[in-house]
């Protein structure tokens, strides 16, 4: 969070201030047509930034789009030398989390998604993504993003990132 | 060398006939001090700072909104709850720290600072399972007379701990199965949220142990309208907001909590489509009646969303007074607001890109603007 990172994450959130996400996101798109070499854009969510490209990026592991992290709240792992299902090198996976039900566009399926924290380093800093759908305030810890689930991890409670490991699909009308 | 050519030079302005100009005084010796904080005044807010980014560093800043001035810091470690003693003289932190920065031994404390000097003044080792969450007013907090500090716990299984801060000890652990956090009532009573949409109040006897504990009835709906796990104090308990904008005050001035008739921000054609959000999501304004609440346009999933409006509501008759956008002020959409209490009140309003304005608590006119103050400014307290 220095330098080109922090002029980055400030040009998001001066952007994100003036509008919402999906208007910003449907403006961007028609704007966006015919116009293919416009350079990609940041784009913030939730005032927190995250890189994003101008238009929903749900098949990129390293954008705050990608569609199973639909409810995560920390910094991705893709970014941060892991993966969507692997933690970092030299970090400790979380044996607790919260879980979280996500759409695939590719399929029309949902999805149940197990956020787990990857632990044991301070905030790798890098794409903070923060979405909420169907979370829950923490007296609801299964379905809370805002607790440390680092926690149990004893001395190497201290957060570093969020992967999102598929558990099954959700049963249609369930 | 150097003495010949100011000699030379000497010479050169002498006989060009220019007047040498007399050596300024030379500036005294000066003392190294440690400045001494002016006395408080109603306008002082301590802004807590989660450095979300580098998260072991969090902070917060003490800043004056009459003159605009930082004042000072207290460190807050990695992940901390933060409150202030009902006196306003010391600053509670529960934090935890690795005994090699951001690796080893785990140690969680909470650290009391005398706010006339902003050190620490001593601390109480914790069990390492304190409530490592977003900043509430509820995961550590002081009895109504100062006498016992609560530090709430999760592991995730909940309990809370009950601490003398006057002999810097640990009392006890108290099991609440089921319901978080420790929103203090009276000298000894401690209500936490549950599961089940309910707050369970345990009685404390004189030593901090459990005397008595309380189920009330369910007050609110935790699948379709939760309320935030956060509070906004009134003259006699909180008012919960939920993610579709009921308001619903409790009463903990008695032996149990008393719920009035829920109450809503928005009307039925703006249900679902203005929402509050944020993390500090009201402030009131207890001798004017006034309830300042950040509100966005946003969808379920939205309520982390900081508010693109502050709506400005009465308290007793729930009607809105006023909706003051914040784009036209140049502010990022709002994560966080409190409000001063004396009579010549002022609002402040911390934004998603880190600044905290200080606007006019009556008329929303904005008086400055302190850029970024902090990384990630979720909460302030006075």
């Amino acid at each position: 969070m220095r330098s080109l990172d922090r002029m980055f994450e400030q040009s998001s959130r001066t952007l994100a201030q003036r509008t919402s996400r999906r208007s910003l996101l449907g403006a961007l798109g028609q704007l966006l047509t015919g116009a293919a070499l416009l350079p990609l854009l940041p784009l913030a969510r939730g005032g927190r930034a995250e890189a994003a490209t101008a238009q929903p990026d749900v098949n990129n592991p390293q954008s705050c789009d990608y569609w199973r992290y639909c409810a995560i709240d920390g910094f991705l792992c893709a970014c941060c030398g892991g993966s969507t299902t692997s933690c970092p090198p030299g970090t400790v996976p979380s044996p607790i989390t919260w879980i979280g039900t996500c759409h695939n566009p590719a399929d029309d399926r949902h999805y149940m998604v197990s956020y787990n924290d990857c632990c044991g380093k301070t905030s790798c800093g890098h794409c903070d993504c923060n979405r909420n759908e169907r979370e829950k305030p923490t007296y609801r810890p299964s379905r809370n993003n805002d607790l440390n689930w680092c926690l149990a991890n004893g001395d190497d409670s201290n957060y570093h990132c969020s992967v999102s490991v598929i558990l099954g699909v959700v049963p249609p009308g369930s | 060398m150097r003495a010949s050519a100011l000699m030379f030079t000497a010479l050169v302005y002498l006989v060009a006939g220019v007047p040498v100009r007399a050596a300024p005084p030379p500036l005294q010796a000066e003392q190294l001090s440690v400045q001494k904080l002016p006395p408080p005044n109603p306008h002082w807010i301590y802004v807590f700072d989660e450095a979300f980014f580098n998260e072991i560093d969090a902070r917060i800043h003490l800043f004056d909104g009459d003159t605009y001035q930082r004042l000072g810091q207290i460190d807050a470690g990695f992940s901390p709850g933060v409150n202030l003693s009902p006196d306003g003289a010391t600053t509670v932190v529960a934090t935890t720290y690795f005994s090699r920065g951001s690796r080893g031994t785990r140690t969680d404390v909470v650290e009391f600072t005398d706010n006339r000097t902003l050190r620490v003044t001593h601390e109480i080792v914790l069990p390492a399972k304190r409530a490592e969450t977003v900043p509430s007013l509820f995961n550590v907090a002081y009895s109504a007379d100062g006498h016992f500090v609560y530090a709430a716990y999760i592991t995730p299984a909940a309990s809370f701990g009950v601490l003398d801060p006057e002999h810097g000890t640990v009392l006890g652990e108290i099991d609440t199965a089921g319901c978080q956090l420790v929103i203090p009532s009276g000298p000894n009573r401690v209500s936490s949220l549950c599961e089940s949409g309910r707050l369970l109040t345990v009685t404390l006897d004189a030593q901090g142990h459990e005397a008595g504990r309380a189920m009330s009835a369910q007050f609110f709906d935790t699948d379709h309208d939760p309320v935030f796990a956060q509070g906004i104090k009134s003259a006699s308990g909180y008012l919960f907001v939920s993610f579709l904008g009921e308001v619903h005050e409790v009463d903990l001035s008695d032996g149990q909590p008393r719920f009035a008739a829920p109450w809503s921000l928005v009307s039925p054609a703006e249900r679902g489509v203005w929402r509050p959000g944020g993390v500090q999501l009201g402030a009131l304004q207890r001798a004017l009646g006034r309830l300042y609440v950040p509100m966005h346009k946003g969808g379920e999933g939205s309520h982390k969303e900081g508010g693109s409006e502050i709506w400005v509501f009465d308290a007793g008759s729930h009607r809105r007074l006023a909706r003051w956008p914040v784009a036209p002020l140049g502010l990022a959409p709002i994560v966080a607001v409190q409000v001063s209490q004396d009579e010549a009140p002022v609002l402040f309003a911390a934004t998603s890109a880190a600044d905290v304005a200080v606007l006019d608590a009556r008329s929303g006119r904005l008086r400055h603007v302190e850029k970024h103050l902090g990384q990630t400014p979720w909460m302030m307290l006075n």
